[in-house]
């Protein structure tokens, strides 16, 4: 393997990690708004609602910490972080970004759909507030799918990026 | 096409720029009361208790214990028109709620053809512009007043009053049509389209109860949109025990209902019954998260509950047996 494929091999998982953390932040941030939007209004009218609304916005963040976290493994798994100079062929390159890329787009929809789902529940908290504690399990189903994709994310990097597959190149 | 029962309404998708003023409606939706709030209004002996059963409800902040009851009309129609006003300002487009309030302005346009000041708040027309209506100025009004006055050559100033009256109800529904256009919602469109039809169809009757000529007063009235065709055609027909046939759907229906009813009570029955139809129709919007439709339910409901406070409010001051009251009270979902 020519020292190019290796360079592209690399870069191709490195992008990989770029999409993964930069979906699932962008997902995260448009989850948080929507929810934002919903609580803000109930706050208008019930502000004694904020600690009930936070919980409520703050799930659609979590998949931007599972898009760092997959970014990150990438990273380390790969020798960016902490490691030496490893050989990454152009196959296992090309699966570590589509990995990364799957898993952004997973998040990017997740945190969305959390978004609107975290709106209905504050609907439901604002005109029913002992109902908090079943309005937040329906957005904590979505999360389920976001997890799901994290762990399968994990998965895939551990087991593409063992020493049988990646090797230290020599200095 | 005239909905029926059973009827599909495709909702819009969710608009996050809406979430906020939504939210406020989740908030000011669990506010809403419930109908035993109203029979038991009805069934009090007095006014001291129905004061202190309207503590905590949306009114509350514009009752004080030496208000004069008799203004109570007045106090939950302000109550109404701050809220709605309030919401106006938090909404991305103004149309759900000028809906409502331009139907203030029309009653002022009314009262100035007849020579009488505003007495409603003001909606979406300037006092100033009301008051030019008082000196025969209708250059500022809303172009569907005056586009059909410069287009047909009306001068208001030779008609009596109810038929000014009935020009300025025509006008009044086309600019409900106009700004129900404004706004891409399937589901507000269809709640104009039959709350206008309603509205028509009960305007007719009540100039055919007056003795007059169907014919003549429709030149006034129209054009309403769509129901063009429908409305000449209840003018020729004098008998209004045919037009549940000629409406047909769900306002035909109710139309048929209203006239099984003794002969002073048809009318008041038919506008309720229409006026419970659409409420019911546009209860459907609570199921959206974000969007116009839920402002438009919201204010929907909230308009009923004003009026039935009304009515149970100054029924009970004024002796009105309840079993009069219940019957006339409007749908609602608190």
């Amino acid at each position: 393997m020519t020292p190019e494929w290796i360079e592209i091999g690399r870069g191709l998982c490195y992008a990989g990690a770029g999409l993964t953390f930069g979906l699932a932040g962008a997902g995260s941030a448009c989850g948080i708004a929507i929810a934002s939007h919903a609580g803000a209004g109930v706050m208008r009218e019930k502000p004694e609602l904020f600690g009930r609304m936070l919980i409520m916005i703050a799930l659609p963040g979590t998949q931007g910490f599972y898009g760092f976290i997959a970014a990150i493994l990438i990273m380390t798994q790969t020798g960016l972080i902490g490691g030496g100079n490893l050989k990454i062929s152009l196959g296992t390159g090309l699966a570590l970004f589509f990995i990364g890329l799957g898993n952004g787009i997973a998040q990017l929809v997740s945190s969305i759909k959390q978004g609107e789902a975290s709106a209905a529940g504050i609907a439901l908290i604002a005109r029913r507030p002992e109902s908090a504690g079943r309005a937040i399990l329906f957005p904590a189903f979505v999360e389920t799918y976001a997890v799901v994709a994290l762990l399968a994310t994990i998965l895939f990097i551990i087991f593409l990026t063992q020493p049988s597959v990646l090797q230290l190149l020599p200095q | 096409m005239r909905l029926s029962a059973g009827y599909m309404i495709p909702f819009i998708k969710n608009r996050p720029d809406w979430g906020f003023v939504c939210g406020r409606m989740s908030a000011l939706e669990g506010k809403l009361l419930p109908r035993e709030f109203f029979t038991l209004i009805i069934e009090m002996h007095h006014t001291e208790d129905v004061y202190q059963h309207l503590q905590g409800t949306l009114i509350e902040d514009y009752l004080d214990p030496g208000i004069p009851w008799d203004d109570f009309s007045a106090i939950a129609d302000e109550c109404f028109y701050d809220l709605a006003t309030s919401i106006r300002a938090e909404c991305p487009s103004p149309v759900p709620a000028d809906l409502f309030l331009i139907r203030n302005d029309y009653l002022n346009i009314k009262s100035a053809l007849s020579g009488i000041d505003s007495r409603f708040l003001p909606g979406m027309i300037r006092e100033q512009t009301i008051g030019a209506v008082l000196d025969g100025d209708y250059a500022d009004l809303p172009s569907p007043f005056r586009d059909r006055i410069t287009g047909a050559g009306i001068d208001l100033g030779e008609l009596d009053e109810s038929m000014s009256d009935m020009f300025v109800d025509g006008a009044y529904l086309r600019h409900l049509l106009m700004l129900a256009d404004e706004i891409d919602s399937p589901l507000i469109r269809s709640c104009v389209q039959e709350r206008v039809l309603g509205h028509a169809v009960s305007s007719l009757w009540r100039v055919l109860r007056q003795g007059r000529d169907l014919k003549q007063v429709v030149d006034l009235f129209l054009p309403v949109g769509e129901e063009n065709p429908l409305i000449l055609d209840l003018a020729g027909t004098p008998d209004p025990a045919a037009w549940p046939d000629l409406v047909g759907g769900e306002i035909g229906d109710q139309l048929a209902r209203a006239i099984q009813m003794p002969y002073d009570d048809q009318i008041s029955t038919f506008e309720l019954k229409v006026t419970n139809f659409v409420l019911h129709l546009s209860a459907y919007a609570r199921l959206e998260t974000s969007g116009p439709e839920r402002v438009f339910a919201f204010l929907m409901a909230l308009e009923a509950e004003m009026q039935n406070l009304k009515l149970v409010v100054t029924g009970k001051i004024n002796r009105i047996h309840e079993d009069i009251l219940g019957p006339r009270l409007r749908y609602v979902y608190g």
